[in-house]
């Protein structure tokens, strides 16, 4: 399902290079629930970038449900996000001038994959599944941290993806609400995402199929 | 239902009200002054083409010897001619006050029921006048210092006074306002008393050519066949004028006028461009981290970069909707006032289509077409810079000058951090300093040129150091008036020159220009013009002429050293031109030539003397009054004919009064700018320091108290005021060259020379420093009354 063979990431600083990826090989298989954790600046967000499409390699290849997507345009590369990889922030990341179901709706738009007429319902349904849908009309400052983070999941799954990545999804939140949004991922494991999880999360081991750690840019044996 | 993605462009909009307002205010500065100058060019242009021609303007004016109707139906009939009208012109004087008298031009009308060309309309009073009375043209009135029912008293330069009654007022538009000519214009009837002089009166013979009445050649051809014709029944023909066809007698004024009218809405549009990016610019730097967020879920570049031109299109619209009437109601207000100058009438106040497309073109347009690079660089923005909100600038310290900045220790801290931060943002700051300084240039420019104005002016009177200016309706003996001059008060030097009545022969034989040769000796300090070509008269010189920049520009084919070709007193010569001078308040004629010349030429005795050049002791404006007076009353003891008594301030006054329309055609650019400028640099700093909340709720949090963090704002503010008011001098470089150039020759036929007022640029830097202060103090004040945590949630 997600394929990182060989891949290097360097970042050119005023400081200097900094490798921020050093030769990460890993399979990911569909339907697997994964944690990646590991230090600050072990290049655990830098390698769900590189998943996401949100960065490119310095060296190596990424493969995603079997498309190569370092050889995508930048236009590609949106286009193959928006209907295959749903993505969750640390900080919710909630457009605020939108309300909770616009927010939900706006992959839709942006994807045409979901035809106009089904959008608000799928939007509402999505909301049910992730237990805010009587939030759906409000503006996401009116929402609780845990609640913009559901609705943030809400959109992540818009286009129906294959591919969930969520940096640090529970980072701002208490530890009552991490553990339900680890249920959530548990959830959309068994219906056969693949939902990989940055984490800092020490209990998440329970939840998850496979822990990965980073250190210092490399998996840890 | 609306998508999801043009809803938030809606509400980006709704939820920042403060700023959207800012946006579209600034943008709306930019439309109401396109839209001011575009109106009143376009209403202007169209009015004074439509008011011209409505009078009918002769094609040509042929001074005919005994005229009489037979004739005149003759030359009615005449093939190419389409009409014809006899109208004799006295030029005479009225009396205006104890001893003041001011010309008066009396146009003899055939027939006030059948004015066939050169038409003038009743304004008020009786219509026509009697033979005691005369119609004024109402822009004389102030001249004359009268109005309907008054009786004024008129001299011929023969002597013959009349006493007259103004009967009524008219409208003129085809004539040049009496109030910037300091002349009287005036109509009167064909059995009117004022025809008290024969000589005082002269005999036109004014036609319209059939076919195209705006083609000179046309025109030149067929008048020169009238003339010949003419001649051969015996009719003498002492002077054609054909006037440029099509052109108002002050149509240089008025394109000098246009012309600045329109470099200045160019020189505003470029000022709006910039604040327009400045705006853009500003919006698109608060949304990058939602380009990011909306790239991550699928948004493709050109998905993001609809959306922004469609919020700087709603934002946009908005501008014009408030900026394009505002601006032609300014613009209809100021065209009304120019008309007025000009003594013409707005009949017609609506836009004409070009211009209301040309606001719209640019009012939408401009905005888009700014917005294309900003918006292109944020939608094309990575995901990672965008969510990073490091997007667009590198931080402080990858550049050299920023080592090299960060190495000054003398600098206080404050003064410092100030500093840094101003040149951390470059994009922003030269954008912020581009839109200062193109607004600095224009303002500089337009007190730059009218400085240019004065320069010339104040160059030219001091070019010719007397006071009064005598002129007599025949030759006098020199003695005989330096007796009556010698009897004069206050009077410290005189000089007496010779002056004939010349006029300029073209290459068809037909004369072109009507003249007068004045006849200052050599080394006269009454005269000491500058030469544009050649040089000025020496002593010994004989048959030559030094001719000003406007015989040059009518009569093209004359320069240094070559030929000229006169008639004086009905007798053809070819002398040889000198040189050419600069001289202003003189149209095409005039001309100077050695005392000895005129006077063999005009067949008149070596002491005789047609016009005086007198200087007062004291110099001043009252006692060139009281001279002028002085001489006027011993001139009348002595029963001296004067055509004219004028002093210098008269005539110095008359020619600034020509500029009030283009002086005014400045200040209204000039105006403008300021408000446009101001509202632009006050939105740009707030935007700035809006742009900088997070950054002061750093310095808040770490203790830095609400006065020094407005301080270092200010600071900024006039750092950036200061860095633009040298790119404003600069930029106002070009401007005003090309702008003295192109004025210059369009309506003194010679560039006015380069000129940097240093008051423009001192008034500027004032200007822009106090507004760069006082536009950063407010939002500065504010955001550090905003508590830290407010500022550093602030997005």
């Amino acid at each position: 399902m997600i394929t990182l063979s060989g891949v290097v990431k360097s970042f050119d600083t005023p400081a200097g290079i900094f490798p921020a990826l050093r030769g990460i090989d890993l399979e990911i298989d569909k339907g697997e629930l994964v944690a990646v954790v590991g230090k600050s600046g072990s290049g655990k967000s830098t390698l769900l970038n590189m998943i996401a499409g949100i960065d490119r390699p310095s060296a190596g290849s990424v493969s995603v449900s079997g498309t190569a997507i370092q050889g995508l345009t930048h236009n590609q590369l949106a286009a193959w996000r928006g209907r295959n990889v749903g993505i969750v922030f640390q900080f919710f990341q909630l457009l605020p001038a939108l309300t909770v179901i616009e927010n939900v709706m706006l992959p839709m738009d942006f994807c045409g994959a979901i035809p106009a007429r089904e959008r608000r319902k799928r939007a509402l349904d999505l909301l049910g599944r992730v237990d805010i849908a009587a939030h759906a009309a409000k503006l996401p400052s009116e929402l609780s941290g845990g609640q913009q983070q559901r609705a943030a999941i809400a959109r992540a799954l818009a286009n129906d993806p294959p591919v969930v990545l969520a940096d640090e999804p529970t980072g701002n939140l208490d530890s009552a609400t991490s553990a339900d949004i680890f249920q959530l991922f548990a959830e959309l494991g068994d219906d056969g995402k693949t939902v990989v999880v940055v984490t800092h999360e020490r209990d998440a081991g329970s939840v998850v199929d496979r822990v990965i750690t980073l250190i210092d840019g490399s998996v840890a044996p | 239902m609306i998508a999801p993605r043009w809803r938030k462009v809606l509400r980006d909009i709704a939820e920042a009200p403060g700023r959207a307002t800012l946006s579209v205010v600034a943008m709306a500065a930019g439309v109401f002054g396109i839209a001011m100058i575009l109106t009143s060019y376009a209403i202007m242009t169209r009015e004074l083409a439509r008011s011209y021609a409505e009078t009918r303007p002769a094609s040509a004016t042929l001074h005919v010897h005994d005229l009489n109707d037979e004739l005149l139906a003759s030359v009615r009939r005449f093939p190419g001619v389409l009409d014809a009208e006899s109208r004799p012109v006295i030029f005479a004087r009225m009396r205006v006050g104890e001893d003041e008298w001011v010309p008066l031009v009396l146009y003899v009308v055939p027939d006030f029921n059948d004015l066939r060309m050169d038409r003038f309309t009743r304004s008020s009073g009786a219509w026509p006048p009697g033979d005691g009375e005369i119609l004024v043209e109402q822009s004389s009135l102030p001249v004359a210092r009268a109005a309907a029912g008054d009786s004024v008293t008129m001299r011929t330069p023969g002597g013959i006074e009349r006493s007259l009654r103004i009967s009524g007022i008219v409208h003129a538009p085809g004539l040049a306002p009496g109030w910037m000519e300091h002349s009287v214009t005036g109509y009167a009837g064909l059995r009117s008393i004022a025809r008290a002089d024969a000589q005082a009166e002269t005999s036109r013979l004014s036609v319209i050519v059939a076919g195209n009445q705006l083609d000179e050649t046309h025109i030149r051809e067929v008048v020169g066949r009238l003339k010949n014709s003419l001649e051969s029944q015996g009719h003498k023909v002492a002077f054609v004028d054909v006037p440029p066809p099509g052109r108002h007698p002050h149509a240089d004024q008025m394109d000098t006028f246009l012309f600045l009218l329109g470099a200045f809405g160019a020189l505003t549009l470029v000022l709006s461009a910039v604040l327009v990016a400045n705006m853009i610019h500003a919006l698109l730097t608060e949304q990058i981290r939602q380009v990011g967020i909306m790239k991550a879920i699928g948004a493709t570049t050109n998905q993001i970069a609809a959306l922004y031109l469609g919020q700087v299109s709603i934002l946009a619209t908005a501008a014009l909707c408030i900026g394009m009437p505002l601006g032609y109601a300014a613009g209809r207000g100021y065209a009304r006032f120019a008309a007025g100058i000009l003594n013409t009438t707005i009949v017609n106040a609506a836009e004409p289509l070009w211009a209301i497309a040309i606001q719209i073109a640019v009012g939408l347009g401009l905005p888009l077409f700014m917005s294309l690079g900003p918006v292109a660089a944020v939608s094309r923005i990575t995901i990672r810079e965008a969510l990073n909100n490091d997007a667009g600038h590198r931080p402080f310290g990858s550049r050299a000058f920023d080592r090299w900045l960060a190495r000054i220790a003398w600098v206080p801290r404050p003064l410092m951090l100030s500093l840094r931060t101003t040149l951390q943002r470059r994009g922003r700051l030269l954008l912020t300093i581009g839109t200062l300084a193109a607004g600095g240039a224009v303002f500089i420019s337009a007190l730059n040129v009218a400085a240019a104005w004065t320069r010339v002016i104040d160059q030219d009177y001091r070019s010719r150091p007397y006071d009064v200016d005598v002129r007599f309706a025949e030759p006098y003996q020199v003695a005989r008036i330096a007796n009556i001059v010698a009897g004069v008060p206050d009077i410290a030097r005189a000089e007496y020159w010779p002056e004939v009545n010349a006029d300029i022969v073209g290459a068809s034989g037909a004369a072109d220009i009507r003249g007068r040769l004045v006849g200052p000796e050599a080394s006269t300090p009454l005269l000491r013009l500058r030469m544009l070509e050649g040089r000025w008269l020496a002593s010994g010189d004989e048959d030559v002429v030094v001719i000003n920049q406007n015989v040059q520009a009518s009569v093209p084919w004359l320069h240094a050293g070559g030929p000229i070709g006169l008639r004086i007193g009905g007798k053809e010569l070819t002398w040889r031109v000198a040189g050419i001078a600069k001289e202003l308040g003189h149209g095409a004629g005039q001309m100077y030539a050695p005392p000895r010349s005129i006077l063999r030429a005009a067949g008149q005795t070596g002491d005789a003397t047609r016009t005086v050049r007198v200087v007062t002791r004291q110099h001043d404006i009252a006692s060139q009054t009281a001279t002028a007076r002085a001489i006027e009353r011993a001139l009348q003891r002595d029963g001296i004919k004067a055509s004219l008594i004028q002093s210098l301030a008269d005539r110095r006054k008359s020619f600034e009064d020509h500029l009030v329309i283009i002086k005014s055609a400045l200040v209204f650019a000039a105006t403008l700018v300021v408000i446009v400028g101001c509202l632009g640099l006050t939105i740009t700093l707030t935007i700035n320091v809006i742009e900088r909340t997070r950054e002061i709720g750093i310095l808040s949090a770490i203790g830095a108290t609400p006065r020094t963090i407005s301080r270092y704002v200010v600071f900024e503010g006039v750092l950036m005021g200061f860095l633009s008011w040298w790119l404003a001098i600069i930029g106002a470089i070009p401007s005003t060259y090309v702008m003295n150039d192109m004025a210059g020759r369009m309506f003194t036929k010679s560039s006015l020379g380069f000129l940097m007022s240093p008051l423009a640029i001192v008034i500027w830097l004032v200007l822009v420093v106090a507004l760069a202060s006082l536009s950063s103090f407010v939002p500065a004040r504010r955001s550090s009354r905003m508590a830290a945590r407010e500022a550093l949630a602030y997005e």
